[in-house]
């Protein structure tokens, strides 16, 4: 009895369709737009994709545990100015150590977030909005109204972002872009087979449940909130690779696109299911749409708030219309085999 | 008789899928009488009070008030037709004061409030109840007492004619049962007829003047109080018709595993002391609002208890957490399914491996799918858990099938001392017989067992010895042979041995 409908589950046709309308976008775009299908587009996407995808990795863990963290935007942007400044003043750091630091700098941060949500019970929305506006403050009050400029910065670093790892055809694979899927494969992997990422679906898709089993709920929420700083530090590390120009304002408006990534990736807003790998494929989409709609109608850079908005509206209205539909759709066969079987 | 009845229940009968709760049950409520309402947990009294406040439909029977037959569709149709009631845990907004809960429900008095007439308003009719109390004052912070007697000025305030008191001495001190008992003259005085449902017969006897007894979802007997003994009205809320008694085999083992002594928490329960031995089932009986879940609740950790010890095999232990009773060989498989027990859209493998997941890591820390598959299978085997796939979201499962994946997900864990709380609820009745088989299996494999159920004829047939418990203090504990209705009834209701 192993039919289609019992292997593949609702939740999986949320990627294969989000895969599908990446699809379809590109289809469209390409038939309409001059040159939309080039290396040029592509490296401009993964380029993004890179950073918000590394942040929506983090985001995913968080709102697993039905959290989510506002803060990440100021993160990257902290961690940005500060790796480069470290970098500016030392040039002779290893990478190595810059991206150690980059990643410690990011989970202090996320650590303290996670402190307060899961041992102080403030509600996640509420902390991390307060931090978000305090870490951007500290980046404000550090920086001073300086800026990094790339000049400054050991070329290596401007490098990852130029370098071609390898092509597939004329489509060259940044390093940037290679680091996050990486990290997106390992995070699935962490998801799929360890106790922590099981303990992330369990707890927020049934806080009392997993109470009850004995799940240290306070420990996971913790490390899940300093994952993400992590995380987020490591995003504004290749956010200073890519732009090597890192102002008092860098990363702001990437806790909204993170968001819009993981929720349009069918990671449930109320916890307990949802993948890694449909954050990332959200980013795409998003981002894909983004650059299409802007050559094609011509829209404003200011649309494309409005259309990651309007992106998370629809994915959450289709979270619970759609989905419910497939459950159902799913559930009609699974209820007949059930009873042929005890016939 | 005091002439015409006010509210009359005629032949009123309504199933919930295969239970008939209410099967052609007739009442009338009289002007300037307390009718009490008895029946152990499950005989219908519940039922019949959300028919009268519009909660629930019957499937069957009319209602007649002042003899004219009435449709009640909703709780705002009921306080029309004046008809309230009040509970246990009042229901208050604990942010505005006492003048302004009482006239929540008000309509109709124009789109501004008149805070000076609300005020004397509020005070004439606390007044008219000889009760003192401040009505600018936040319903934050009231006692029990206090809510309640606001919850009866609010239905004073809509000229009550029916006035259902469901439990409404459970959490009161005698001093304040004794205060709203005064209350309770004074509106009968008036001529509000008041349907009262107590466990508390001692407090029955007092106040009533006709009781009423209910059982399995019919009307057992109504008389006089004056006609009624104690002894008579608990012998008709006993003697509940059984399906099959369950022949329990004798697996009793000589080894007591865990012995408890004198166990308390603050405001939930004191003086709790029993031995359960290996391959024992000790049955927890009592009524709603006994404490028996806190006891259970306690010996897993979730709630520790404060007061008292506990030994298991030999060896006293603490307990303040699920894991300190899991490493002891506890289990707890709690009554709420849904809420407390299983994570709805994992699957059921996900679900039964959760409290033990250690156990399925490899050498590299990584979890090792096909051995939780395998145990999977192996409980869906051995429990006869229907369902196409253990990859399949317990979310879709029937109750019964979900209560068996609960119970796959702690013998897992391979327990010593298994605690069932209310394993049949909401399951129908091949699922339950399926579970009493299993109870027995369990027994006979030597693990000790505590029962919490509140049906009484399944505490009586599963268990070795039945623990009883009321308002949170440990009544009596019979041997199987000694446990009869009768007795269990009279003990969880405070009365002396009356068997």
């Amino acid at each position: 009895m192993h039919t289609w409908r019992q292997r593949i589950r609702p939740e999986q046709i949320r990627e294969l369709s989000l895969i599908g309308l990446i699809v379809i976008a590109l289809l469209i775009f390409g038939w309409q737009i001059e040159n939309f299908l080039s290396a040029r587009t592509f490296n401009r996407i993964t380029s993004s994709v890179a950073i918000v995808g590394m942040v929506a990795i983090g985001q995913t863990l968080v709102v697993l545990t039905r959290n989510i963290d506002l803060s990440v935007g100021s993160i990257v942007g902290f961690t940005a100015y500060f790796v480069g400044s470290q970098l500016a003043a030392n040039p002779g750091l290893p990478p190595v150590m810059a991206v150690v630091l980059a990643v410690l700098t990011g989970g202090t941060l996320g650590l303290v977030n996670g402190l307060i949500v899961a041992y102080g019970r403030v509600p996640a929305i509420i902390t991390t909005l307060g931090t978000l506006a305090i870490y951007r403050m500290l980046l404000i009050n550090y920086a001073n109204a300086r800026t990094i400029t790339v000049d400054s910065l050991p070329s290596w670093v401007v490098e990852l972002s130029r370098q071609t790892l390898f092509a597939i055809g004329d489509f060259a694979v940044r390093p940037l872009f290679a680091i996050t899927i990486v990290a997106v494969i390992g995070f699935q992997f962490v998801l799929a087979y360890t106790v922590f990422g099981r303990r992330l679906y369990a707890i927020g898709s049934n806080p009392e449940a997993a109470r009850f089993a004995g799940l240290p709920a306070q420990r996971t929420v913790l490390a899940a909130f300093v994952l993400c700083g992590m995380l987020a530090g490591m995003a504004g590390f290749l956010f200073l690779a890519r732009f090597g120009n890192i102002t008092a304002v860098a990363g702001q408006g990437i806790e909204l696109e993170s968001v819009a990534a993981v929720v349009v990736g069918g990671v449930n807003t109320f916890g307990g299911s949802g993948t890694v790998l449909g954050a990332l494929l959200g980013a795409f989409l998003i981002d894909l749409l983004g650059q299409g709609l802007l050559r094609w109608l011509g829209i404003s850079e200011f649309w494309r708030d409005a259309l990651l908005g309007l992106l998370i509206l629809l994915a959450v209205a289709s979270d619970s219309v759609i989905l419910g539909w497939l459950r159902r759709v799913w559930a009609a066969p699974a209820l007949r085999a059930e009873v042929s079987n005890e016939g | 008789m005091q002439g015409s009845p006010v509210l009359e229940m005629r032949d009123i009968s309504r199933r919930f899928g295969s239970t008939q709760a209410l099967a052609g049950v007739s009442l009338r409520l009289y002007p300037g009488e307390v009718h009490a309402l008895l029946g152990e947990n499950g005989a219908g009294k519940s039922t019949l009070i959300k028919i009268m406040t519009g909660v629930h439909q019957p499937d069957s029977g009319q209602i007649l008030l002042d003899g004219r037959p009435v449709r009640i569709s909703s709780t705002l149709e009921a306080q029309r037709l004046g008809i309230a009631a009040i509970y246990q845990e009042p229901l208050m907004y604990p942010d505005l004061n006492v003048a302004e809960n009482i006239f929540i429900a008000h309509a109709g008095r124009g789109p501004l409030v008149n805070w000076g007439k609300m005020y004397r308003e509020a005070e004439a009719i606390l007044a008219q109840l000889d009760v003192r109390l401040d009505v600018r004052q936040p319903a934050r912070g009231l006692s029990v007492a206090a809510q309640q007697t606001v919850e009866i000025a609010k239905a004073l305030s809509l000229q009550v004619r029916v006035l259902i008191m469901d439990e409404p001495t459970a959490a009161l001190s005698a001093h304040e049962v004794e205060q709203l008992f005064a209350i309770v003259r004074r509106l009968r005085a008036q001529g509000v007829a008041i349907l009262f449902i107590s466990h508390r017969l001692e407090e029955v006897f007092e106040i009533a003047d006709r009781i009423t007894v209910f059982r399995d979802g019919r009307l057992i007997s109504s008389a006089p109080r004056a006609d009624v003994t104690v002894e008579q009205a608990i012998r008709d809320m006993a003697g509940r018709s059984v399906e099959q008694l369950f022949p329990r085999r004798h697996t009793v083992r000589d080894e007591t595993l865990v012995q408890v002594r004198d166990l308390g928490r603050q405001g939930a329960f004191h003086g709790v002391s029993f031995d359960v031995r290996a391959g024992e089932v000790l049955g927890f009986a009592g009524l709603v609002g006994a404490r028996r879940t806190d006891v259970g609740l306690a010996l897993f950790g979730i709630a520790p208890a404060d007061r008292g010890t506990i030994t298991i095999a030999g060896q006293p232990v603490r307990i303040a957490h699920p894991r300190q009773a899991m490493r002891h060989g506890i289990a707890y498989v709690s009554e709420d399914r849904r809420g407390l027990g299983l994570s709805l859209p994992m699957s059921i493998a996900a679900n039964i491996t959760l409290p033990t997941l250690r156990r399925y890591l490899n050498p590299l820390g990584l979890l090792r799918r096909p051995a939780e598959m395998a145990t999977a299978e192996e409980f869906r085997r051995r429990l006869a858990i229907r369902a196409p796939s253990v990859e399949v979201e317990v979310g879709k499962l029937s109750g019964g099938n979900q209560q068996k994946v609960m119970l796959s997900k702690w013998l897992n864990t391979r327990p010593r001392l298994l605690i069932l709380d209310e394993p049949t609820r909401g399951i129908d009745v091949g699922a339950k017989a399926e579970v009493h088989q299993m109870i027995d299996d369990l027994a006979a494999e030597g693990i000790a067992i505590i029962l919490i159920s509140s049906d009484l004829p399944e505490v009586l047939a599963m268990s070795d010895r039945v623990l009883v418990m009321r308002e949170g203090r440990q009544m009596a504990i019979f041997d199987r042979h000694e446990a009869t209705q009768e007795r269990v009834l009279a003990a969880a209701m405070g009365q002396r041995d009356a068997a």
